[in-house]
């Protein structure tokens, strides 16, 4: 079972190459971005010594630590953003296309179960693709932290102390795993069911995944006038059982960081347990286990191969 | 004789349609086996329940497994080409090779490369970039490494050129087949696959009309090529089917001795495609 997954898997990222190439993309895009924010910055204020991710000076603690704390939140989004994109498109494909070429019959005739064939689909929505993503925004901070840290050093400043010493490294790209992994989780209720409409739709899946919530909608809002439903589809995109003591306004006003007291923590600001124990999680994990039963079932029964 | 798949009473219905009517049969170890029907008779139904890829009605065990609810066990003994076109476009060779290899216990890679460097296929090549021809060259590389007990085939050789169809045959039979192998095959071009044969069974409307063996057929069926009062004569005995040839009447007769029809005519083997033409009409009447 275990070995059949990591051939599937495998198996996924040959055929869907954005998985790696999207983060890949972003990871070069943000370097340019950067390297020409660098540019600029010294082409335009030629009075300013250093300037580092929108921060002008830099020398100030506060300052310097919320620029590159900025960076890092501003491209772990990016990347989300990204990967939110991915996933959907990723899910949506992975039942249909196979239908379309017809390969699903070359897939069905190896020793694999639909069950073991959608479960490989749903890991890599869910788990797979937020570590990539994760393996993306590490690589896109480090290799930005370096290209500052030349830029720093080249105008005489102390990379160490002003990049390096100004940023808890390990506690943000730990942050940012957590946070891009546990999306996949939590998100895992859409996911699966964007796999069982993959599964179940004839044509245009994506029209099939997003008309049916929003006629729905429409019916609740003209029936009963009221919203629950998109509200809470949309409600669920917040995370809130993740970042339930987080607000941007006390994370950058009010933490002691300002003070001069330690780096940014990202991480402080994660919480796992109430994450783990929300009825958000779980209702969502049911709703995600009959959904990808759903799928099963309609790549196992249909009979259009 | 050991028996491979046995179905009894299978059936299979969509809707108000019953594609797979009510059919029996069994299929012996080291046999080649040719299902033959018209367009829409059932054949690709019957072969889908066979692989599991269907749920049908009725008994049918293939390798002691009921195919529909232990499919998994079932694919680790059985291969099937579907059609040449099922091979993911996108898939390099080498791609594929690993698939398989990890995820079916008995494909041999070492095979399956040995088999390829007789092809035209290079190893780094996208399925994509592959002729038809080329890409049945690497689906048959990759079922030939693999050891099942049972092969399906279903029109396995469609679209594709006589050069590629005389070879896929001729490679499948040298290099594949052996005493304890089995092959079930569908296809329309009958002619080419008669002499491989050693069973038929041909298949209209969900039903089965015959289920023999090849030399069996020759003992039953006898076709006679006769004119004027031979015709006269044979068209007595009843035939079977009956049609013009160079201003000959060509009769087919079953369980007809030859005794009977010596001195009326030329007595010939009737051809599997004739006597399936026959057959349909016969069914149809």
């Amino acid at each position: 079972m275990i070995s059949h997954q990591f051939a599937l898997i495998r198996r996924e990222l040959w055929e869907h190459r954005s998985i790696y190439i999207t983060p890949a993309a972003i990871a070069v895009i943000v370097t340019l971005g950067v390297l020409a924010m660098l540019v600029l910055a010294s082409g335009f204020a030629k009075e300013l010594d250093l300037a580092i991710f929108g921060a002008q000076n830099i020398a100030g603690d506060a300052e310097r630590k919320a620029a590159l704390t900025g960076f890092f939140v501003g491209t772990s989004w990016v990347f989300l953003v990204a990967l939110m994109f991915l996933t959907v498109f990723y899910s949506l494909d992975s039942l249909y296309a196979e239908r379309k070429d017809k390969s699903i019959l070359f897939w069905r005739s190896m020793p694999a179960t639909d069950a073991e064939t959608v479960i490989s689909k749903l890991l890599t929505a869910a788990i797979v693709i937020p570590v990539v993503t994760a393996v993306g925004i590490w690589a896109t901070h480090l290799v930005n932290l370096i290209v500052t840290s030349i830029w720093v050093s080249a105008k005489g400043g102390d990379a160490g102390m002003l990049i390096w010493g100004s940023v808890s490294l390990f506690d943000n790209w730990f942050a940012a795993l957590v946070v891009v992994v546990a999306s996949g989780i939590w998100m895992s209720p859409f996911i699966a069911w964007f796999l069982f409409v993959s599964t179940w739709a004839k044509r245009m899946p994506i029209l099939m995944a997003f008309m049916p919530p929003i006629v729905l909608g429409l019916l609740e809002w003209i029936i009963f006038r009221t919203q629950y439903f998109l509200t809470t589809v949309g409600e669920r995109g917040d995370m809130t059982p993740l970042f339930h003591s987080m607000s941007l306004e006390r994370f950058f006003e009010e933490e002691e960081w300002r003070e001069g007291v330690g780096n940014i923590s990202l991480l402080e600001h994660i919480d796992l347990v109430g994450f783990f124990t929300s009825t958000g999680l779980w209702s969502g994990l049911l709703v995600c286990g009959i959904l990808t039963t759903a799928a099963i079932y309609v790549r196992r029964y249909r009979d259009d191969s | 004789m050991t028996s491979l798949v046995n179905a009894r009473g299978v059936s299979k219905h969509f809707g108000s349609v019953r594609a797979v009517d009510d059919v029996s049969f069994e299929i012996e170890k080291g046999k080649i086996l040719g299902l033959i029907g018209p367009n829409g008779a059932g054949k690709t139904t019957l072969l889908k329940a066979v692989l599991g890829l269907t749920d049908c009605e009725g008994d049918l065990s293939v390798l002691g497994f009921n195919p529909f609810r232990q499919r998994k066990q079932l694919m680790q003994n059985i291969c099937f080409i579907a059609d040449v076109a099922v091979l993911p476009r996108w898939i390099k060779v080498t791609q594929l090779l690993d698939f398989v290899e990890s995820i079916h216990p008995n494909f041999s890679r070492p095979r399956a490369e040995e088999l390829l460097k007789q092809t035209n296929v290079r190893l780094g090549a996208k399925v994509k970039e592959l002729s038809k021809g080329m890409v049945t060259q690497l689906h048959l590389s990759i079922i030939m490494a693999i050891d099942a007990k049972l092969l399906v085939l279903d029109e396995p050789t469609l679209g594709l050129d006589i050069l590629f169809r005389k070879e896929f045959y001729a490679n499948l039979l040298n290099d594949y087949f052996d005493e304890e192998r089995t092959i079930l095959i569908t296809t329309h071009q009958v002619e080419e696959i008669e002499n491989l044969l050693t069973d038929v069974m041909f298949i209209n409307d969900g039903k089965i009309l015959l289920d023999a063996s090849m030399d069996s057929l020759s003992e039953k069926y006898v076709e006679l090529l006769a004119s004027g009062e031979g015709a006269q004569k044979a068209r007595g005995l009843g035939p079977i089917a009956e049609s013009e040839m160079f201003g000959k009447s060509v009769m087919l007769f079953e369980g007809v001795s030859r005794d009977h029809l010596e001195g009326l005519g030329e007595i010939r083997i009737p051809s599997v495609a004739d006597l399936f033409v026959a057959k349909i009409k016969e069914a149809r009447r």
